[in-house]
């Protein structure tokens, strides 16, 4: 930065000797156009002045805004903004701790939950005396024995565990003895509020709470990848109803067990799945095999003379077999050295309602005959006879025995025409059935309550139509009569079979179902009962089969769910304004 | 001079002890803020856990079994019997249309108390 010095013209045009002094005025230096060391410091000051008033300022404001916070009313904030704020913000919002999520009936009633409880274990390198530590909680255990403690406290280990799930007395009660290296894991505990109402369907969680059996299984990773709730189609008080009635059933015939199905016709959602016996599982005891087994989606047997309804439906939509037709049943039908006979004895001409109505072997036989076995075989295809149902959300599913094409001979084809020779489980006898009855559209089951999907068609809707009416007649004048609940229309149809046991049938052991479906005008729900190994007694006059026991369980059944599911009561007209009367009258 | 610098230095401490005074006590009134804040959050904690256990609770008391046991024993109910179902078109008479109901009140007589009821 130098200087420079304006000159006047007249200093200019003025000669200098050498030597001579120049000389110039104040007045000829402005102060805009040059500047010298003393203007710097000036300038200098002049700055930092005013960036110390600009600060102290600031620090004023800063000052005055602290006394205002502090001394004052404090900060307003706006509510609403913080709401708003809060409802994006997912860090502020609270979860749910317990991490397996709860599983709903389909009216929102809990039927699986989680308790938070902790578990108990020890640090034993920090305790010091194993034995009186081993005493004092045995107080509080004593379903632990004393040497179990202590076997577990003498390891040298920082984490062992000693107990599971403990109760909040319990916790309180070890925090009070104050021993170090006693320590808590917080964890959660699976419970089942219904005890054994659902256990079939839920199954059951292991140790660590992942799902071993049932939906818990199936739907593990749902339940724990979400703490949104996982509602089912099942309804708590129609299962609890229909387990009832299928508890005293198999007390009543003493039977070895029994399942049902209860399900939605038009959509394939199972309302009710049950099979006694059951067990609880909240407790983790021991239970024999009968009771884990879900006879109702596992139990792969040959189901009698259910399989009329197929074979009589097939029959129909294949075009070649008329509700008209008349079929001689007098005599036997031979295949080789076989026979094919009737159990109720010899009819004469049926038609294919009388051969539903009679349960005659005879008759299916001969109507099969006239269709042919490849329709027949593609038909129980389509209505999944030949496969698992693998998409139904439990694991206990079963595949069915269904033969290969080149056993499936005549022979064959005549006895699947009445139910043996082909074995399958209730879950695909109901699924089949409601496709049927409910205008010809076979849904897959479901357990979970969804969208129903569309379905596929299985038999036309004038078969279904038929097979309304067959069945109807079934239960008015045939061996389903004990079904027959006022107002329900109620239709369907018996099958008793032989169990079979170690390859060979044992004709004193049976397995009776009865497959139903109401109202014949509409129907809405289908119903298999299915008892295995009833006996004998006097109010059945000897009798094991289906008519006598699986029977008047679905009439039980009905009376009390139909009522619940909301179904329109179908009485004639003029008998019910003979009641309505008759109340007001008294 | 000397006495605008003695301002000076007053001023600056001055405002430097008004900020820290103000910080601190700023400082403390957050801390006991969050303080609160923490307690609120353990206790809405606490409280979705508490409600966790009193829904499985209200499940366990709602066991069918149990409500009817209560039912048949506190109320004298029992489960609806289909033949106690009545269609609605076998009533004589349509709530819905209080000129109707007027009308069949005067031919049924013995239904007068009934609508008289309906029409409350």
């Amino acid at each position: 930065m130098g200087f420079k010095v304006n000159f006047s013209k007249s200093n200019k045009e003025r000669f200098y000797l050498p030597g001579q002094e120049i000389k110039i005025s104040r007045a000829a230096i402005s102060r805009k156009s040059y500047m010298t060391e003393s203007d710097n410091v000036l300038t200098c000051r002049f700055r930092t002045t005013l960036a110390l008033c600009g600060f102290a300022f600031i620090y004023a404001l800063l000052c005055f805004r602290v006394s205002y916070v502090c001394l004052g009313k404090g900060i307003n904030i706006d509510t609403a903004i913080v709401n708003e704020q809060m409802a994006d913000d997912e860090v502020i919002r609270f979860k749910n701790p317990v991490k397996r999520a709860d599983i709903l009936d389909r009216n929102g009633e809990i039927i699986a939950t989680s308790l938070p409880t902790v578990n108990l274990y020890a640090n034993t390198k920090q305790i010091k005396n194993a034995e009186d530590v081993a005493e004092k909680l045995n107080l509080i255990f004593p379903e632990i024995s004393y040497e179990d403690l202590l076997r577990k406290l003498q390891r040298r280990s920082a984490f062992i565990y000693l107990k599971r799930n403990l109760s909040p007395a319990q916790q309180m009660q070890v925090n009070n003895l104050g021993i170090p290296g006693l320590e808590f894991e917080n964890c959660e505990k699976r419970i089942y509020p219904h005890k054994n109402l659902f256990a079939h369907v839920l199954g059951n969680t292991n140790i660590d709470n992942v799902g071993i059996s049932g939906v818990e299984k199936t739907m593990d990773e749902r339940l724990t990848t979400s703490t949104k709730p996982l509602s089912l189609s099942l309804d708590l008080g129609i299962q609890n109803t229909i387990r009832d009635a299928l508890v005293e059933g198999v007390k009543q015939f003493n039977a070895e067990g029994a399942a049902a199905i209860l399900m939605e016709a038009k959509t394939g959602q199972v309302i009710a799945l049950t099979s006694v016996p059951d067990f609880d599982p909240n407790e983790n005891l021991k239970v024999e095999d009968r009771a884990m087994f879900n006879f109702a989606t596992k139990g792969v047997y040959e189901a009698g003379s259910v399989f009329k309804v197929f074979n009589t439906a097939l029959c129909l939509e294949s075009g070649k077999v008329k509700v008209t037709d008349r079929f001689d049943t007098s005599k036997p039908v031979y295949f080789g050295k076989a026979k094919v006979t009737d159990p109720h004895g010899s009819h004469k001409m049926l038609s294919p309602e009388d051969i539903l109505v009679e349960s005659s072997n005879i008759g299916s036989t001969l109507e099969i005959l006239k269709v042919g076995k490849d329709f027949q075989r593609k038909f129980l295809q389509s209505i999944n006879m030949d496969k698992e149902l693998a998409a139904f959300e439990l694991p206990e599913t079963a595949r069915p025995l269904f033969l290969s094409k080149q056993r499936w001979s005549n022979h064959t084809m005549a006895t699947i025409s009445y139910g043996y020779g082909i074995s399958t489980t209730p879950l695909h006898i109901i699924s089949a059935f409601s496709a049927v009855i409910n205008g010809g559209m076979y849904h897959e089951p479901s357990l979970v309550y969804k969208k129903p999907h569309e379905g596929k068609r299985v038999v036309s809707e004038k078969t279904s139509e038929h097979m309304r009416t067959l069945l109807r007649a079934v239960v008015t004048r045939g061996t389903g009569r004990r079904a027959n609940v006022d107002g329900y229309q109620v239709m369907g149809k018996t099958g008793t079979a032989d169990k079979l046991e170690n390859g060979h049938y044992n004709h004193k052991k049976s397995i009776s179902t009865f497959v139903s479906g109401f109202p014949e005008s509409n129907p809405q729900y289908t119903l298999i009962v299915v008892m295995d190994d009833p006996k004998a007694s006097k109010e059945t006059y000897g009798y094991t089969t289906a008519g006598w026991n699986a029977v008047p369980i679905t009439r039980n059944i009905i009376t009390a769910v139909a009522p619940q599911l909301n179904v329109s009561v179908d009485f004639d007209i003029e008998k019910q304004k003979s009641i309505v009367n008759a109340a007001y009258k008294k | 001079m000397r006495s605008i610098r003695m301002a000076m230095v007053i001023l600056w401490l001055t405002l430097t002890l008004t900020v820290a005074f103000g910080s601190s006590v700023l400082k403390n009134r957050v801390q006991v803020l969050e303080r609160r804040l923490a307690a609120i959050n353990t206790n809405i904690q606490k409280d979705i856990e508490g409600i966790h256990v009193l829904k499985a609770e209200w499940s366990h008391f709602n066991t069918p079994e149990r409500l009817r046991t209560l039912a048949q024993n506190q109320l004298s109910l029992e489960s609806a019997k289909p033949e106690q179902i009545i269609n609605y078109s076998a009533l004589q008479f349509n709530y819905e249309d209080s000129q109707n109901v007027n009308r069949n009140a005067l031919k049924h007589k013995n239904l007068t108390t009934l609508v008289k009821a309906v029409k409350k």
